[in-house]
């Protein structure tokens, strides 16, 4: 039994920047498959506005170099989308695994974000593809910022009250050899236990552009930028690749400390991205 | 011809249209709603409990506790130790300790919520070492709830004469039945002043002994009904929610309604239980085994509840299906203050399998011989006798699994780098271990010239109803329209025990077999046969001649010796082969499982498409206990925090039917429940080891914990 | 408490919910539909699975209120007794129901895949019911049948 609420379904983008503007102990809820659980387990709020039905924030497109992907789009759309498929291939494959099908159907990219699970599938891919959340207040307030200083801890955003996030925008990236490793207990709906994103385009036999992220090992997803640096210029030999996940893992190991699970960790990072990196695929 | 045919089960018309109605489905006007408020330590005195502000909720209609038991205030399965609710001390975290009833489910919780209980901890002992130090006690008399063992022949001299002998520990944790329905009933006062309840649950009469010594009544008082069961595996053995119901019936004559929630059902239900197996094995350099020795530690929790019956049967199964010369078996069961380990599927035996599978498959390799060849050299045939001197007369299907198996093991070809191979074997033994297990079962020639089988027997999905009535069709040689079925009613049927130990098929089949003999021969004798019609029958008979056939069957058995475990334990043994391959990611440490091929001597196959269920089912348990599942006191709350296979995670399934008629047994056929499981967490095992070259004495192997064996052969 | 109006297996329905009610609490204690099962309340086993709109979601995670003016479908609707769906029928046949608290799910989701995919691979198949559990059939014989069913189905309502 969920504690009482009063729910408020919203049409547009400036009815729900003007209900979170008036409305006290406001939270917004899409799919409602972490909103719900979490109440579930004793999260209350006075008010819920519900976003699933704003057309705003839906959509999905391409816009001067980069994709723009509403909040409010579902984890099985971004999936599916043909743009997402061609230009932000991680993100693709990160969406068609999470939960299940009808947690996929259900879930929304922007809450993924809202929720900011240290294990959210989304995050690697958008970390790799430079992603930036716009976010809107009431009064045509707007900002920009990366998903970097949105998700500063597990389950920690930098989100304002009354803050709407309306749409995240990425690289487009084409050229690339790109992909997405999840590692889970079980071979669907799972929780993510180690992730990694990757996207690595060469010219002329030398690495042009190296990204790289990493999700759930650390507190929160990051870009190990030496690595990268390291890498851009180098040609994609063992010697290299192996040099380059050296400096990945020895970056976890300074922001995370040494944990109890970096046993198995480490090594699967260790190998999974030495594949990747190497060029061997094993998505 | 009914047995071996594909007859549509019984329930499935209203479980496709969703018309079947489980426990919680049914709703009356004035139904209240019970739930219980359980501890939160693991061990502690209860010092004071304060109900003013769960008194307080609007709706809280009574809290019960456990002076409000009129009668008996323990119960359990095989030993009477458990409390309805607790009395004064807690002796695990999920302990009922009071009951609230409310005017609906809302206000119950909400009052439970409320309730304030202050505890004295008390020095608690979790873990089966802690508790076989002896150091710290539950119980003032002592940590040991129950030694068995057995003893044949002289392994130190087995030792001796070997060639190779290999030893390892095995440890394995607490697993959850995970049935997708949780405990639920609910129980109302008749216009007789009767007790009735109707719950979701694996046995009808014992629950009604245990409701009606609870409540100081005669069983009479009493009825207890089935409703549709969604899964049981062992979990709904045990009083569940009966108990509670009939306190909170007694107390407001109100219908009353429960269901758990499934955190609730993970926290206060019983778990498989967590083993530690030293086991050594021994055999000459020709394969021939030698001499099993083990010793066996259990984790029982504070309560006996089945863990009796898991603590010896894991000591008569120890040595596999394999004949062995010398055996030396301690099976040792421990109270400690963690869950409450109880019944699941298998008893131990898929625990156990898992040893003495990795045990053969390790003096095999070291011999140089093939895994299929050393179970072939040693498998148990007609004439073996067991490690409980049981000599095997009729009925030993083993062989014949491993010859199904040979010609897919054969031509097994590795052609990727970290696929592999395995085998597993099993024997079980069909009912209760060395005690009396008998069923009843009634039929009526029925107003209107029907039949009507009375049955006891609980379906709870693995087909029971189905099965009872082909054999009963069969033998009456009728169409499926002259039988009504009344099932799952203790006032109209006989006690056939419980859906549990692979026995409703073979016990209750043959007592159904029984009453169908003395039903024939009346109708012979009446010219049914010769065309005369039931409803004439019937007219005639009606005031003159017995309507009712009652049949019996107790398997033959005999106890087992205290100090050597040798007698008969059982009647009749399923046998099985089950061949896994597996493929092993080698950089993530996942395994995924390929294909199965599972061949099983079931005796006699009454309902082909229900027997190739059961297999699937099994193989999908078995994928879970070897790979994913382990409930961790404290940590595991829900699904999203306690994984059973999904269809993802399955592979693909071979079933192929040995039939080796049981004499015993209606139509020759015995169980098949259990022993679907049993093989395969097994077999998985060791094609990890062919896989990888790591030996998996953990269970579950989940990924990280598998990585983490690649990552040490890599290093050492 | 608001009214809310939306279809329910093919016909017009109105119903009165708290804000914070679930489609599922409302499906079961508002209007008697008790096919659809709490198996865990947190959408982690599948048994709650409704149609919205012909999509498969879980129940216990969907405000009631959120399905004013959807097209909602419950297996009542997809056949009776006496005229089953081949969805139904091939699961009779293909003994795919053992314990049967799953079932009514497993036949909605197998209804929702075909709508869309009506040739689907066996991967195809359980992927599609990779979000509900099942404890007793090892899940080979629901894809069997709903495989087998394929080549026979049909849309149900107007």
């Amino acid at each position: 039994m969920l504690h009482l609420f009063s729910y408020v379904s919203a049409r547009s983008k400036e009815e729900v920047l003007s209900l979170l503007a008036s409305l006290p102990e406001a939270a917004l809820i899409a799919g409602g498959t972490d909103m719900v659980v979490r109440m579930r387990r004793g999260e209350t709020h006075s008010h819920l506005i519900d976003v699933a039905g704003v057309p705003e924030i839906a959509g999905i497109e391409a816009q001067d170099g980069r994709l723009r992907i509403g909040a409010g789009a579902t984890h099985a759309r971004i999936a599916a989308d043909a743009a997402v498929r061609k230009v932000c291939v991680a993100l693709a494959i990160a969406c068609s695994q999470v939960g299940s099908p009808q947690i996929r159907h259900m879930g929304t990219l922007g809450g993924n974000l809202a929720n900011a699970s240290p294990a959210a599938d989304s995050l690697a891919p958008l970390l790799v593809h430079n992603a930036e959340a716009t976010l809107e207040s009431a009064g045509a307030v707007r900002r920009e910022t990366t998903i970097e200083a949105l998700i500063t801890a597990p389950y920690k955003t930098t989100l304002g009250e009354n803050e709407l996030i309306s749409s995240i925008s990425m690289d487009a990236l084409e050229g690339y050899e790109e992909g997405y490793r999840r590692v889970a207990k079980r071979a669907a709906w799972a929780i993510s236990r180690l992730s990694c994103a990757w996207a690595i385009r060469e010219e002329d036999g030398v690495i042009a552009d190296a990204r790289i992220a990493v999700g759930s090992c650390t507190p929160v997803p990051f870009r190990p930028h030496q690595a990268e640096d390291f890498l851009k210029g180098r040609r994609r030999e063992a010697s290299v690749v192996a040099q380059a996940v050296g400096i990945v893992l020895d970056e976890i190991r300074r922001l995370a400390g040494m944990r109890p699970s970096f046993v198995y960790k480490l090594p699967t990072v260790r190998d999974l991205l030495t594949s990747a990196l190497g060029g061997l695929s094993c998505s | 011809m009914f047995i071996g045919e594909d007859l549509d089960r019984v329930d499935v018309l209203e479980k496709v249209t969703g018309a079947a109605r489980y426990a919680q489905d049914f709703k009356t006007e004035e139904m209240l709603f019970a739930c219980v408020v359980r501890s939160e330590r693991p061990y502690a005195r209860i010092v004071s409990i304060d109900l003013s502000a769960a008194m307080a909720v609007p709706g809280v209609v009574r809290i019960l506790s456990h002076r409000e038991i009129p009668g008996e205030k323990v119960y359990g399965a095989i030993i009477r130790d458990q409390p309805f609710l607790a009395a004064g001390i807690v002796r695990c975290v999920g302990e009922a300790i009071l009951l609230v009833v409310g005017q609906n489910e809302k206000a119950a919780r909400l009052a439970a919520a409320k309730v304030r209980i202050a505890y004295e901890d008390l020095p608690s002992v979790s873990g089966i070492e802690t508790a076989g130090k002896g150091e710290v006690l539950v119980y003032a008399s002592g940590s040991l709830m129950m030694r068995k063992r057995v003893r044949k022949g002289d392994v130190e001299k087995g030792f001796a004469e070997s060639d190779v002998v290999v030893s390892h520990v095995f440890r394995t944790t607490y697993v959850d039945h995970a049935y997708m329905e949780t405990e639920a009933g609910f129980g109302w006062m008749d216009e007789a002043g009767r007790i009735v309840i109707k719950s979701s649950t694996q046995n009808i009469h014992y629950k009604r002994t245990e409701v009606a010594r609870m409540l100081a009544v005669p069983e009479e008082k009493v009825r207890v009904l089935q409703a549709t069961t969604g899964g049981g595996f062992g979990g709904k053995l045990d009083v569940t929610v009966e108990g509670f119901l009939g306190l909170a019936v007694y107390h407001t004559g109100r219908p009353v309604m429960m269901r758990y929630t499934r955190e609730e059902s993970f926290l206060s239900q019983t778990k498989r239980h967590p083993m530690r197996i030293d086991y050594t094995m021994g055999a000459k350099k020709d394969g021939s085994l030698t001499a099993v020795k083990v010793d066996i530690l259990g984790d029982t929790g504070p309560y006996a509840s089945y863990g009796g019956a898991v603590c010896l049967r894991v000591a008569v199964h120890a040595t596999g299906p394999y004949d062995v010369p010398n055996v030396w078996v301690d099976s040792s069961f421990y109270y400690t203050n963690g869950p409450v380990a109880g019944a699941m599927r298998g008893f131990g035996v898929p625990q156990i399998a898992v040893a003495n599978e990795s045990m053969i498959d390790e003096i095999a390799l070291s011999l140089g011989i093939d895994p299929l060849d050393i179970r072939l050299k040693n498998a148990m045939k007609q004439g073996s006798a067991t490690s409980t001197g049981q000599v095997l007369s009729a009925s030993v299907g083993f062989m014949e699994t491993l010859r199904l198996v040979e010609p897919f093991w054969r031509e097994r070809k590795k052609s990727k780098k970290g696929q592999g191979f395995g085998l597993g074997c099993m024997y079980y033994g069909v009912g209760n271990t060395g005690v009396a297990n008998p069923s009843g079962m009634l039929l009526e020639l029925g107003e209107g010239g029907r039949i009507i089988l009375h049955s006891g027997v609980c379906e709870i999905g693995q087909g029971s109803d189905t099965a009872l009535l082909q054999i009963l069709l069969e033998t009456l040689g009728m169409a499926r329209s002259e039988v009504v079925l009344d099932r799952g009613d203790t006032d109209t049927s006989r006690n056939a025990g419980s859906s549990s130990a692979s026995r409703q098929t073979y016990v209750s089949g043959m007592a159904l077999y029984d009453a169908a003999l003395k039903l024939r021969e009346a109708l012979e004798l009446e010219g049914y046969y010769r065309g005369r019609s039931l409803s004439d029958i019937y007219r005639a008979r009606k005031g003159e001649a017995p309507l009712f056939f009652e049949g019996y069957f107790n398997p033959p058995v005999s106890g087992l010796d205290e100090a050597t475990g040798q007698g008969v334990p059982y009647a009749t043994y399923a046998f099985a082969t089950h061949m896994t391959e597996v493929e092993v990611e080698e950089a993530t440490g996942a395994c995924r499982v390929k294909k199965v091929h599972a061949a099983h001597d079931v005796g006699r196959g009454i309902n082909p498409r229900g027997i190739k269920g059961q297999i699937c089912g099994g193989v999908a348990m078995g994928i879970g206990l070897a790979l994913m599942e382990e409930f961790v006191p404290g940590k595991t709350e829900s699904f999203d925090t306690y994984y059973i296979p999904t269809s993802m995670d399955m592979p693909e399934v071979v079933t192929m039917v040995v039939e080796d008629p049981e004499p015993t047994g209606p139509f020759g056929a015995k169980g098949l429940g259990e022993p679907a499981l049993i093989p395969q967490a097994a077999s998985i095992v060791n094609a990890l080891r062919d896989a990888t070259g790591a030996c998996v004495y953990d269970l579950p192997c989940h990924v990280e914990r598998l990585k983490g064996l690649l990552e040490a052969r890599k290093k050492g | 408490m608001r009214r809310i109006a939306f279809t329910l297996n093919g016909k017009a329905v109105e119903c009165t919910v708290e804000d914070n009610e679930t489609l599922l609490y409302a499906l079961r204690e508002r209007l008697s539909i008790t096919s659809v099962k709490e198996g865990c309340g947190i959408g982690e086993c599948g048994t709650c699975t409704v149609l919205i709109d012909d999509e498969p979601r879980y129940g216990c995670l969907t405000l009631a209120a959120k399905v004013e003016g959807r097209d909602v479908k419950t297996v009542e609707g997809l056949g009776k007794a006496d005229a089953l769906h081949p969805l139904q029928q091939f699961f009779i046949s293909g003994g795919a129901v053992q314990c049967g608290f799953c079932t009514p799910a497993m036949l909605l989701v197998a209804y929702s895949l075909l709508l869309k995919n009506p040739n689907p691979t066996e991967a195809e198949i359980r992927e599609a019911i990779s979000g509900n559990l099942c404890r007793c059939t090892g899940y080979v014989q629901i894809v069997e049948a709903i495989r087998d069913a394929a080549p026979l189905f049909v849309r149900i309502g107007p």
